[in-house]
């Protein structure tokens, strides 16, 4: 203890150590009524450090070549020790991710966390929404199974319905004409090297837009509820009195993250099937489609969509207006109240949007 | 007192279960990046004789390093490791010479695998191997 002592001195006079852990950790007050749902953050920045890790252990026996991917993921999973492991940690977590992401999410939309001044953390918090699905999408072609080569078929011919520029956009995703192996060499550079880089830099922006406006209060619990900002300066929201992030959230973080760790390892142990169905076991076969091919869980009621309208090009764009209304959704969205039960119409309008994806999902996995 | 030596079990509890689960997360992944056995090719080669004429070299791989058969002018067989001994770099058959360069660092090895000139410490180690109805076997 004596010898760590004298590092942190050593670190500390060089530094000034001690004074950030007081300002940013110790010092750091969150409000006396936060709740579990804030730690999904920091759950999220777990599940994306595992995401990494694993992923660069993959890359050490993957092979981005059409003619050896799919061979090369068996080998992972039959041959090298624990590389099943390793390959379930990624597809389960990648998964999890985008779950624990949607919980994020809603927990910032009831808590009404997304209204200003907190603008650019809802609407950096929905691009890297799109970056994780856009991710998940790329990684799924890269085992080269038929699952996964006839999930990116379906999935990049929806953009040929874009009017003029559609048919150039799919060819130009696809690297040609059909998925092939072109198609491989753009989704692993995308998989690998840029959607990890740009998910990295807006998770930076996120925290330090977090760090600049402060963390919210819950509208749980308060007898004032209204948003008190007034658009008239730079206002930091602290909160005298209330608990130190660390250790006390710190904690609570740790607590949240091994919950999620049971039950992340009781998909990976229990139910290593859950996520492939037949066609994942089969190599891609560019001649032979294979029946009821459907997309991953969370991109279930956008297939449903695209299906229930009589031209693709409404179904996308239907989509297109409700994801824009919802990165927009701060901006549209002003009213200063921020507690769900004193807001109706929103409530109708949240819960019915969620009771329409689910349904939408639903109906698409038995449709 | 009592409360301080509680503490201090808990924390070693704490700190015990920590390393357990560290070494948990741990054993995996130093198997998953563990060379795989170094076997991956056979330990013994057969190579038809006809495949060895006077004056020229045969490079193998045996029990996963580089191996080289050479026949001298005159019909002697022999067969050494073509990892040169001073930095692992593999040996090149240099035809019009009869002898073996390391293009590394310039280091020279007779037909026999001892050194001529250059840093290589010692010779090339010598391979057993056996000739037996026009196929040898090295290993």
């Amino acid at each position: 203890m004596a010898l760590l002592k004298r590092l942190i001195d050593w670190i500390d006079v060089r530094i000034g150590a001690r004074e950030v852990v007081a300002k940013e950790l110790t010092g750091y007050l969150l409000p006396r009524n936060i709740n579990t749902w804030y730690s999904m953050g920091s759950i999220l920045l777990f599940i994306f450090a595992m995401q990494v890790a694993t992923g660069i252990l993959l890359l050490i026996y993957y092979v981005p070549d059409a003619d050896k991917a799919f061979k090369s993921v068996t080998f992972i999973m039959n041959e090298v020790p624990f590389g099943w492991l390793i390959r379930l940690c990624h597809t389960v977590g990648s998964s999890l991710m985008v779950l624990v992401l949607f919980f994020h999410m809603l927990s910032v939309l009831f808590m009404n966390s997304y209204k200003s001044p907190r603008e650019l953390n809802w609407l950096t918090g929905f691009i890297l929404f799109t970056m994780v699905q856009g991710i998940s999408l790329t990684g799924y072609l890269l085992p080269w199974s038929q699952l996964s080569f006839w999930a990116t078929t379906v999935a990049t011919n929806s953009v040929g319905a874009i009017p003029a520029v559609g048919q150039y956009l799919v060819e130009f995703l696809r690297g040609g004409k059909l998925v092939g192996p072109p198609t491989l060499g753009r989704f692993f550079a995308l998989h690998v090297a840029l959607i990890p880089a740009v998910i990295a830099a807006l998770v930076g922006a996120h925290l330090f837009f977090l760090q600049r406006t402060g963390v919210s209060t819950p509208p749980f619990g308060q007898k004032e509820t209204a948003n008190q900002w007034k658009g008239d300066g730079y206002h930091y929201e602290n909160h005298p009195g209330g608990i130190p992030f660390f250790p006390v959230y710190a904690f609570e973080d740790v607590r949240s993250i091994f919950i999620y760790l049971a039950c992340f390892l009781g998909v990976v142990f229990f139910f290593p099937n859950l996520l492939f169905t037949r066609d994942a076991f089969i190599p891609a076969n560019p001649l032979l489609t294979p029946a009821h091919i459907k997309p991953e869980w969370y991109f279930l009621a956008n297939y449903q969509t695209l299906k229930l309208f009589p031209s693709e090009f409404l179904g996308l764009a239907v989509q297109g207006v409700a994801m824009t209304f919802l990165a927009l959704l701060p901006f549209i969205d002003r009213g200063p109240e921020r507690h769900p039960l004193k807001r109706p119409l929103f409530m109708v309008c949240a819960l019915g949007g969620l009771l329409l994806w689910i349904g939408l999902g639903v109906w698409g996995h038995y449709s | 007192m009592e409360n301080s030596g509680r503490r201090t079990f808990l924390g070693l509890c704490l700190g015990g279960l920590a390393a357990a689960a560290a070494a948990a997360a741990a054993w995996p992944v130093y198997r998953y990046l563990s060379p795989r056995s170094t076997a991956t090719t056979a330990a013994r080669v057969d190579i038809p004789e006809k495949d060895v004429p006077e004056g020229e070299a045969k490079f193998f791989e045996l029990g996963g390093a580089s191996a080289v058969l050479v026949r001298k002018p005159g019909g002697g067989l022999i067969a050494l490791s073509a990892v040169c001994t001073h930095m692992g770099c593999i040996v090149q058959w240099e035809k019009d010479k009869l002898d073996f360069l390391c293009p590394c660092h310039g280091g020279h090895y007779t037909a026999e695998g001892a050194v001529i000139s250059g840093p290589p410490p010692k010779p090339l180690a010598k391979l057993p191997f056996t000739v037996a109805n026009g196929v040898i076997t090295v290993g």
